[in-house]
This record gives C-alpha cells, structure tokens and sequence, in this order.
C-alpha cells in the first residue's frame, strides 16, 4: 500500500515525500495544477472503468471467442476440441445459400436508403410546415417505429397470410385479381418485407430529418425568398444541402439495421423458410447454420464474418462519406 | 502523462477483468444440480411439459416418490420446447447440469454421450419387464442405455371422420393413388384435405421422411445413418414421389407460412376446427388438438390411418416411424436420479402419464388406459409394424436433419428438387460432425 502511494503524486504527497518534480515540491505557481493532473488520472481511470471493463467484457471479449470458436468444428458441449482452421471461413465463402443471404443484405440496405430517405425528406418538409393536425400526424408516423418487433412481425405476418384481412380487403374492393401469397412466394415475399421494414422504420427517419430542418436558422430560407426563391427553390438549394450532416447520419444507421437486420424476418419467417421464401439474412443464416443445426463452431465463424462485413462497410463509410460531420472520430487514424 | 493515464487505465481494467473471472468462476461447481447433505438429496428435473395436465403428472410423482423415499426431494422445472434445447446446452456447458432431464435422443444423445455429459443407466430386471427391450433400443448406444422412454410415438395421419364420410370416403386410403383420389374428394366439399405446419419445416419434412421409409429398405436407411451419405437412389426417388404428390395440391393455402401447433390457424388447429381434414403428425397431436377446438375439449371425431403403402418401394409398407427421447441421468448426478426415472416406469405411473398426456404409455402393462379410437388404431399398427424408424432429423443428427428438413420445403415451395434434397444433404454433413 505505502508502495503504491509512493508511486503517485497524490500518495507521496501524502505521505508527505514530494520528490523532484512532484507539485509539492514544485514552486508556486504550479501546485494547483500539477496536483490536478493526479486528480485528472484518478478520474479518468474511475469514470472510463466501469465503461471500458463492460465494453471489453461484453463486445471485445465475446468477438475474441467467436473468432477462436470459429477454428473448431464444435457441437457445443464441453471445450471444442476438433482444430479445422479456416476450413469453416471456406465453406461460409463458398455456399450458395450464404451468396443468397448476402444478395438479400445488399437489397435491403439499397432498398431501405431507396425507399425509406426520399420519403422521409418528403414527410419531414410537410411537416416542417404549420399544418392543421401536425402533432397528430407526427405521432402517427413514429408510433410504428415505437412497437416492438415481435408485435409487428406477429401482426403483419397474420394480416398478409393468404386468407389474412389483406386480400380479404382486396376482394372485397374489388381488387380481388391484387390478392397475392405476400409472404410465400419468392418473387413477392422481400417485397412485403421491405414494405414492413418502411412503414415500421420510416417514422425514425422522419424524427431524424424533422430535427434537422429544425436546427436550420429561419433567416436562411427568409433571405433566399426575399430574393425570390420559390418554396421548392428554397428546399433545394437550401434546406437539402444544410440537411445533409442529418441525411449521412440517417443512412448510417439504416446501413448498419439492413446489415444486421434479424428480429422482423424470424418472427415472419419462422426458424426454417427464410431462405425458400427468399428472405434469409446474415443474421437468420447465422442462427440456421449454427443454433439450429448444432454447429456452433460454424456459427461463430458466420458471427465474425458477419461483424467483419459490418465493420469494413462502416468504416468505408465513416472514411468516405461521414468524414466531414465527424472530424477526428476513429476515421482520422486510419489513413 | 499520457503513459500513466495509460497505465492507470489498464490497471483499471485488469482489475475489472480479474473480478469477472472470479464471478464466473465462482459460480461454476455449486450451482450444478444435484446436492445431497446428511443423507438429504435434493434433484433437479427438467421438462418441457407446460402448465396443465402433463406438468402437473410430474409435480405429482415427484410428491408420491418424496413420500416413498423421505430423503429426496424433487424439484420439476418446466422449460418451453422451443427453448428448452438452448437452455440445456447452455447448463451442460457450463457444469449447471440438471440432474434429469428430457432427452431427444438420435445424433443429440450421441453429442452429449461423446462430451461425457450422460450416465449409462444399469436397468434392473423389472425395470426390463416394465419398459421393452424393442422401446429401449433406440435410447441405447454402443449396448448402453442412456434415455429412459415414457411413451412410443408412433406417427401417422390424423383424421377427422365427420369431413371423410361428408366427402364420401369409406375407408381410410391404403396406398397413396387412394389418399390422391381422397385429396380430390376432400377438395370438393371445400375444405382444406391435409394441413401441414411448413413453417417449423419438420412436419413438411416428415412427409419426405414417410416417403423414404416406403422407398428404402431398413438396411439402406440404417447404413446412411452411419455414413451420412445419401448416394442411394431410393433417396431422390422419395423426393420424386413427394413432387408428384404435391401435383395434386394436397395441403392447405398457404402452407409455408402455416406453423405446426400455435394456434387456431396452425396446421393443428385446422383439423381441431374441421377446416382441414388430416395431417400427418406423430401421437403427440391429440394433445395438440384439443387445446385448439373451440371448447378445449378432445376432438371427438379424430382418426387415425398408418401412411399409405407406395407401389414398388423397398421399405416395408408396414414400417412405422415415430420419435423416442425419454430422459437422461446427467454424468455428475448422484444415484438417487436413476432412482426416480425407475419408478416413473413403474404401471401406476405409466398409466397416469399416458392419461396426462393423451399418449400410448411404453409399459405395456399400462397401456390398458389406450381407449379412443385413434389410440387403438395407432398401438395396433405399432404392435404389427415390421420395424420402427426414428424420424429422420433425429437419426441422422441435428446437422443433417435441419438441413433436410429446410431442403423438403424448397421442394414443397416449388424452388427446390429431389436432387437438392441430397445435396443440401450431403452440404450439411460437410459443416458439422
């Protein structure tokens, strides 16, 4: 104990040993600050601690041990034993069924920025305007975003089943020739997801964009008018560009939910049909190939080739496109 | 200054580090199942029975055994199927163990008894006169019991008789042109002719599993049990015979995303309210049907045929399939655990089990309590099979049998081939043991 004390300024001035260099020993003017420099250590070691230990323990060290599983072919009991090296990485690379779930990620990151940006901007500008029931229409758009999604797999899955109250709405309108196997049939079933993921998420995007139109000074949009912009000329040139920051923010997060996307097409979709009806994705082929089959050595290599898919496209994003929003983040050291 | 800032950091997170390892570690050796002090044994036993009928027989035994022998206790932990498998993975890993619990048996017994997880069960002369050698046999590995089964699952198809004599059907079909024709008929009365849950793939799955039982001859089917290789043309041959079944359009609308047993709009559910006529099941389905009718009640006009012959197959138009499982002794329980599963085999047990679980009890001394029809029908067929499989996914392993099972619904799903079914097959042998 009086070792430890010894080492650091606060200890030895305690135990009243300053050496060289130590603030006590110092002449003033520096004590203050120099004792606040030990302080400054302290704190950072208690506050960041809790932090780092957690992050460490719950993110690093779990990445660690999916990438040392993913060497084994292991059923999952007991310590894995059978070393296969990258034999597992060259069976995930080669099956077609993980090619499929790749193109089914790759179309729903596409078609989530496609569908859902355009028409959040669009929303964000009408509601950006003092229109009758504005609060209520807000509120309307996030409540999707706000239900859990079980409830909204649960829900949609039984409203789009064949003789759900979709096409029974269709028949009954007489739309009858629209009714259609929405969940089933492989040409329609990503479709129906992409439909589900918009209208549950675009309420998130649509809070995003609101925000930031928000934070835009009035005065810009009253000079641009005083010049004689139109209301369009005005969202164009000003309003999208001072956007901007908020929209890169937006597809980032929507990239990285694609990527790991899961909860919505296992509720619909079930342990077993994803991939027949065309909706499989990293995630559910992680859980197919590892949990379900009972190869968890396998599946903790789809685990880390998945977390390496996210990471590069984050990455590559934050490098190329995020760089001017976040100066100095994790992009700056990566040259 | 940076350094130390460093150095204090690290040390922090040393520090961290070692005090988790220690709660990990601390946790491991008491909190395995069994603990016996002063005589005293205290059990754990895990099943996947859910509150009702089948929970409550546990609970009971449990009692009646801890007032036979006062120095044990029982403690029945009822965990929900889907996420009983995880959970039990999850507790032998991590040397929390239940002292019993339910067993799947197939390529799952056989990873837990290569991890040393199971104890090799001794059974005494009555425990043999209680429970047949034939019934034991698929829970033994090597010569060694391992599982102790409570009931035979035999599987066939459900059927509801009011839909089969409304459509006109006089006797239930024999070979499948027969049940073809029946579709037909069964169609024109509008109703759904067989309900099949594709959702969970294994109830999909089971229709190509009945089709290579009447295809390949038991020494095919048993010699791919140990080689994994599925290069037999009776193989593709069954999957031929499912896609030209599947021409006649059989299953309910919207079977793919119709689930085995959640519900009045799961396959089940649709026989338990008459909107499909059959569905091919294992003998667990009566209990599954009667929570589903609109009363909760037993369906009172449920039947029950064996799978029809196929003209020209190998296997024996006889041969049954059906699950096995049972429970298992945890390698660390104390002796007292075996005790337990003994006097669950015991007639007086056996026949409260069969009656709490509408199910053939495996002591056939207790399967006097076998009254409805399709119980009838279904032990007879059982007793005059020429040979039992278990379902397939458990035979051949989880690994293959998922990739099986998805690769039947491809075909079902019109995206698939009987070919594909081999290969998916033969792909999945290559990922896993």
């Amino acid at each position: 104990m009086s070792n430890t004390l010894g080492a650091t300024v606060i200890g030895r001035s305690r135990l009243g040993k300053p050496q060289a260099g130590d603030a006590a020993s110092a002449a003033s003017p520096a004590p203050r600050k120099r004792r606040g420099r030990g302080r400054l250590r302290l704190e950072i070691a208690l506050l960041s601690g809790p932090a780092i230990i957690i992050f460490v323990g719950l993110v690093i060290f779990p990445v660690v041990l999916a990438a040392y599983y993913g060497f084994y072919r292991w059923q999952g009991y007991g310590v894995p034993t059978d070393w296969v090296g990258l034999k597992n990485y060259q069976l995930i690379l080669t099956d077609p069924d993980f090619h499929q779930v790749l193109l089914h990620n790759g179309l729903i990151v596409v078609l989530s920025l496609v569908l859902q940006g355009p028409l959040a901007i669009l929303l964000a500008l009408l509601l950006n305007q003092k229109i009758r029931g504005r609060s209520m229409i807000r509120v309307l758009i996030f409540v999707p975003f706000i239900i859990s999604e079980v409830i909204v797999g649960t829900g949609w899955s039984l409203l789009l089943q064949t003789t759900g109250a979709v096409n029974d709405a269709l028949h009954h309108i007489g739309l009858g020739f629209l009714a259609a196997d929405w969940l089933a049939d492989p040409n329609r079933a990503l479709w129906s997801l992409m439909g589900i993921i918009t209208w549950k998420y675009i309420g998130f995007a649509v809070i995003l964009m609101l925000a930031g139109l928000q934070s835009i000074p009035d005065e810009l949009g009253e000079a641009a008018r005083i010049d004689g912009a139109s209301y369009w000329q005005v969202q164009r040139h000003i309003m999208l560009p001072l956007l901007g920051p908020t929209i890169r923010i937006w597809a980032f997060l929507s990239i990285i939910g694609s990527l790991q996307l899961f909860d919505l097409v296992y509720i619909i979709w079930g342990q077993y049909i994803s991939s027949t009806a065309g909706t499989s994705t990293m995630a559910t082929y992680m859980v197919h190939n590892g949990r379900d089959a009972g190869n968890y050595g396998y599946g903790n290599a789809v685990a880390v080739v998945m977390f390496l898919v996210s990471l590069i496209v984050a990455l590559t994003y934050q490098r190329l496109i995020l760089r001017r929003d976040m100066r100095g983040a994790v992009t700056q050291g990566v040259t | 200054m940076m350094k130390k800032t460093r150095t204090a950091a690290i040390a922090a997170l040393g520090l961290g580090l070692a005090l988790a390892a220690s709660a990990c570690a601390g946790g491991g050796s008491s909190s395995g199942g069994g603990q016996s002090s002063g005589g005293q044994v205290t059990l754990s036993f895990w099943t996947n029975a859910t509150p009702g009928p089948g929970l409550t027989f546990f609970h009971n035994a449990a009692k009646t055994y801890h007032t036979l022998h006062p120095n044990v206790t029982i403690n029945i932990q009822s965990i929900q199927n889907e996420s009983f498998d995880g959970k039990l993975q999850t507790a032998l890993n991590s040397n929390s163990a239940p002292d019993m619990f339910l067993q799947r048996g197939g390529g799952k017994m056989q990873a837990m008894v290569n991890a040393g997880q199971l104890q090799p069960l001794n059974l005494t002369a009555t425990d043999q006169s209680n429970v047949s050698p034939a019934a034991i046999s698929t829970d033994s590995i090597d010569g060694k019991v391992y599982a102790i089964p409570m009931d035979t699952l035999p599987e066939g198809i459900f059927y509801s008789k009011d839909l089969f004599s409304r459509a006109g059907i006089a006797a239930p079909p024999t070979t499948i042109p027969e049940l073809e024709a029946d579709v037909a008929k069964l169609k024109a009365i509008k109703v759904a002719p067989i309900a099949v849950g594709a959702k969970d793939a294994w109830p999909a799955a089971h229709w190509y599993y009945y089709f290579a039982l009447r295809e390949c001859s038991q020494a095919t089917m048993n010699a791919t049990a140990k080689s994994l290789n599925f290069s037999d043309p009776c193989w593709t041959k069954a999957g031929d015979d499912l896609s030209s079944f599947l021409k006649v359009n059989p299953f309910e609308q919207g079977f793919l995303t119709t689930s085995a047993q959640q519900g009045a709009g799961s396959s089940a559910g649709l026989v338990a309210n008459h909107k499909a006529a059959m569905e091919l099941m294992g003998n667990w389905d009566p209990g599954v049907i009667s929570t589903l009718t609109p009363n909760q009640k037993p369906l009172p006009d449920l039947g029950w045929f064996p799978f029809p012959a196929v003209p020209g197959g190998q296997g024996d138009p006889s041969a049954m399939m059906g699950g096995s499982g049972g429970y298992s002794v945890s390698a660390h329980a104390p002796k007292e655990a075996f005790g337990f599963l003994e006097f669950l085999l015991t007639k007086d047990q056996q026949q409260a089990y069969g009656k709490a679980f509408i199910s053939i009890p495996v002591n056939k001394a207790a399967q006097g309590i076998v009254t409805s029809s399709y119980e009838i029908s279904s032990l007879q067929a059982f007793n005059k099979a020429a040979y039992t499989m278990q379902f397939l996914d458990t035979v051949y392993g989880q690994n293959v049998g998922n990739a099986m099972n998805t690769a039947v619904v491809n075909l079902l799903a019109g995206k698939g081939t009987s070919a594909g079914i081999v290969s998916a097959t033969n792909a999945a042998a290559a990922k896993g043991a």
